[in-house]
């Protein structure tokens, strides 16, 4: 089910919440647990049955490891609960990946296992290993209650893409966690701002790029443009789910992490990935990167580190060569950066930025893209390769017809609406102002996301596939 | 207004809307069709075991849930106008207005559809007609994009070429160009088609063309209903009603049209249909697969046979004063190779009137 769907919004949401203020609270975990079963099944049903099957061996493992904590027999569990973790991960995700590759080296026919991707694996998976790896540790002790465990895994706000929430962040919420009007008003405040950007702008650049992939009369600057819309729509497509989902943990009395921090105003690569996918990121970083050594290794090996967590994380997002390059990319780019570029980029006042958009652009047509060829073919024409022209009229009209959403978008990617929004709290009449105005536009924004979910059929959701 | 106040009416305002919808969507009766999109709409699907284990029930719940969400066209208009108005979009659902006049993109060029169309003319030709007498016509109707789209903006088909493509894989008909004759009032402002009371010269120049004239006299009555066209309900746009006229004269009152499908006489204007979800099926009683107009009055045998899309629904009554007989084929609605079972083709006139919206959409043709 999608948040941004009249079931989720007008049938669902209503319902649970209604429930979940109804029960007392030591059944409101319960409650939260059934109705994410629920809205996982809604949309793949079948796939249940992998979801209770990690949540059952984290369960398991989870207790054993804390049981057996500082002996070896630890490691063994944790090992085995990785090793579980990743293999379901990998079974439903990469082995056709594989068995195709596999096949094209060797002439063989191995026929692929053709499997569905279960929404949203890729998120409760590393969830999961987080939450393992934490007991293992010693970080959090390991969850006695398979409810509150399950509720923590399938938490319908955060289940099929993030923010990648770590248990040791909200283990304490899921036993005990207070509800205020001002939670809820902050949280409804949250996810129809998270709605609008989804509905509004991400849907809209959409069908922009939808109808860019469908012309047969392409130009450069109609490359360009489709370049833009992809980096706006997948910004405000993904960071308007977080939004949403950040906003319903508000309703239910929990704190999500921030996931995004206006990334396209970055000053270098390095900076883009501490804005971009937060939740992600630090993942990486604390369950990958350090525990390979970080930086405190010598410098072949600290590149190496880079490079292999890079190298995961493109193949974290798809199991296609499209994201293995998307992720070595970003690795070179970090090392250099790390090498000398970092230095040079903090000097500049307008480059870094330049650098910073051309780049993470082109990074997003290698990510959109349906192959590698497709998208070195994507960055050729950009540049004015295979001889297209440079303007066509069609380019010209969705140019126009998409003017205002495009503009829109770049100054919402932008921390300055909300420096605007500061400022005029300052104002003691203009802030009286925005008081009364906030809930009224709140509501239009609402009317009108209902608007274009009725009249639309153009509703995807760019990180369901990972 | 204190962050508490302000707190309690967002909260409230949120749940009010919410949940007076989820209640209103229970409550109310469900819709058959949408009237504004004519189409009949989703009703709530039969739960199953297997279709909820293969996800079809999801899949129709939420179809069900779009179809009969309670003020459906008002929050269609909602989204249209903030689409066109406040966010600047050119088009909305493809349709766009201009001048009063809305219009569908037609584009681009599909040569793969106009080769296809040819090729069932072809075959038409090919099996009832190369051995025969007959003189065999070509006319292609521009849709309103013709007129509208590339003076304001909007991509638009090289019509020229579109025309001359499809000359070269029809030469075995004679083409007859009306485009001089035709401007954008000629069209409904609400919809595809063009106007029966502005199309006389048409049919009088496309008569001349095949050797007969017409006087054209006729009297011209409206419709007391006002015409909303299809771009109306797709467009959810707020737009003024067309007028609806139809043309008669003493030849056409004395008209029968015979309807092959249902072996039963109708009216040359069904007033009926007014009423209905298209008002223009009120010309030759809309989309049917094979009519014939008889003339008692006729004062020559001639016969005209027009294989035609719904453009010539209301033309084709214009040239009942030149035939004894005049022969409708749709052959998106009945197969080309049904036609001698109804049709003798001796000697008659054949005229294959399209449009270039249907012919650049000519899967649906047999």
């Amino acid at each position: 089910m999608l948040f941004s769907s009249i079931p989720f919004l007008f049938y669902f949401i209503p319902c649970v919440v209604i429930l979940y203020f109804a029960v007392p609270k030591c059944l409101k975990n319960s409650v939260l647990l059934l109705s994410s079963l629920f809205f996982y099944g809604w949309g793949e049903p079948r796939y249940l049955v992998f979801m209770l099957i990690s949540i059952t061996q984290g369960y398991i493992f989870g207790i054993l490891i804390e049981k057996h904590c500082g002996k070896g027999r630890s490691k063994v569990f944790l090992t085995a609960s990785v090793l579980l973790s990743l293999l379901l991960l990998g079974y439903c995700k990469y082995a056709d990946f594989f068995i195709d590759n596999f096949n094209v080296l060797t002439g063989m026919s191995v026929p692929l296992l053709e499997i569905a991707l279960p929404i949203g694996i890729s998120f409760y998976t590393f969830q999961i290993l987080s939450y393992t790896i934490d007991v293992y540790r010693g970080d959090v002790p390991a969850q006695k209650s398979y409810i509150n465990l399950a509720t923590y895994i399938a938490m319908f706000p955060q289940l099929i893409a993030g923010p990648i929430v770590r248990y040791s962040d909200i283990a304490r919420q899921l036993e005990n966690r207070t509800h205020s009007l001002s939670g809820a008003a902050l949280g409804i405040r949250r996810f129809i701002v998270g709605l609008s950007k989804k509905v509004l702008i991400a849907n809209i650049l959409g069908e922009f790029v939808f109808a860019f992939k469908a012309s047969d009369e392409k130009s450069v600057l109609y490359f360009w443009l489709y370049a833009v819309a992809y980096m706006l729509q997948i910004y405000f497509d993904f960071s308007g789910y977080s939004d949403m989902a950040i906003g319903l943990g508000h309703v239910f009395g929990f704190r999500f992490m921030e996931n995004f921090n206006h990334p396209y105003i970055s000053g270098s690569i390095t900076e883009f990935w501490r804005r971009w996918h937060i939740s992600l990121g630090s993942w990486f970083r604390d369950y990958l990167y350090i525990p390979l050594g970080g930086n405190q290794v010598s410098r072949p090996r600290w590149f190496l580190n880079i490079f292999v967590v890079w190298m995961a994380t493109g193949f974290w997002h798809g199991a296609e060569w499209n994201f293995v390059l998307w992720g070595a990319m970003f690795a070179i780019l970090l090392m250099i950066e790390k090498l000398w570029l970092l230095e040079w980029l903090k000097k500049l006042k307008v480059l870094n930025h330049i650098y910073v958009v051309l780049l993470v652009m082109i990074s997003f047509v290698i990510f959109d893209a349906a192959s590698v060829t497709e998208a070195f073919s994507y960055i050729t024409a950009m540049f004015g390769g295979w001889n297209i022209p440079i303007v066509t009229f069609e380019s010209v009209y969705y140019l126009r017809s998409y003017l205002i959403i495009l503009v829109i978008a770049i100054i919402g990617a932008t921390p300055l609406p909300k420096k605007l929004a500061a400022a005029a709290e300052k104002s003691k009449y203009i802030s009286v102002a925005f008081h009364i105005a906030e809930p009224v536009v709140l509501m239009l924004l609402l009317t009108v996301c209902t608007a274009f979910l009725i009249d639309g059929s153009f509703n995807p959701f760019l990180y369901f596939r990972f | 207004m204190s962050v508490k106040l302000k707190n309690i009416s967002l909260v409230v305002m949120t749940a009010i809307f919410l949940c007076g919808f989820l209640l209103w969507s229970i409550l109310k009766p469900t819709d058959a069709e949408s009237v504004s999109e004519r189409r009949p709409l989703a009703a709530f699907p039969a739960v199953s075991m297997e279709s909820v284990l293969s996800g079809t029930f999801m899949t129709d719940f939420e179809k069900y849930t779009l179809d009969q969400f309670p003020l459906r066209d008002q929050f269609r208009t909602v989204k249209a106008v903030t689409a066109c108005y406040i966010l600047g979009q050119k088009d909305n659902n493809g349709i766009y207005v201009k001048d009063g006049f809305a219009s569908k993109l037609e584009y681009p060029f599909n040569t793969d559809s106009i080769e296809y169309a040819a090729s069932r003319f072809q075959f038409v030709y090919d099996r009832y007609m190369a051995d025969k007498e007959l003189k065999v016509y070509l006319s292609v109707i521009p849709d309103k994009n013709y007129f509208m789209a590339q003076k304001n903006g909007y991509p638009s088909m090289d019509y020229e070429k579109f025309v001359s493509d499809l000359r070269e894989h029809t030469e075995f008909a004679e083409y007859i160009d009306i485009t001089h004759l035709l401007e954008l009032p000629d069209y409904y402002c609400t919809d595809t088609h063009w106007r029966q009371e502005k199309i006389t010269d048409i049919a009088q120049h496309l008569a001349a063309g095949m050797g007969v004239s017409l006087s054209a006299e006729y009297n011209v009555n409206q419709v007391d209903t006002p015409f909303y066209g299809v771009y109306y309900g797709q467009s959810a746009l707020p737009l003024a009603a067309d007028n609806l006229y139809y043309l008669d004269n003493a030849v056409l009152k004395d008209c029968k049209v015979y309807d092959f499908e249902t072996n039963a006489y109708i009216p040359v204007y069904d007033l009926e249909k007014i009423n209905g979800n298209d008002s223009y099926e009120m010309f030759l009683s809309g989309s049917k697969s094979l009519l014939m107009i008889e003339n008692p009055n006729a004062t020559t045998d001639k016969e005209l046979i027009i294989f035609r899309d719904s453009f010539g629904s209301s033309i084709a009554p214009l040239f009942a004063e030149g035939y004894e007989k005049i022969i409708l084929v749709d052959i998106r609605y009945i197969s080309p190779n049904m036609l001698d079972k109804f049709i003798e083709f001796t000697n008659q006139d054949v005229l294959f009137l399209y449009s270039t919206s249907v012919l650049n959409n000519s899967i649906t043709i047999k």
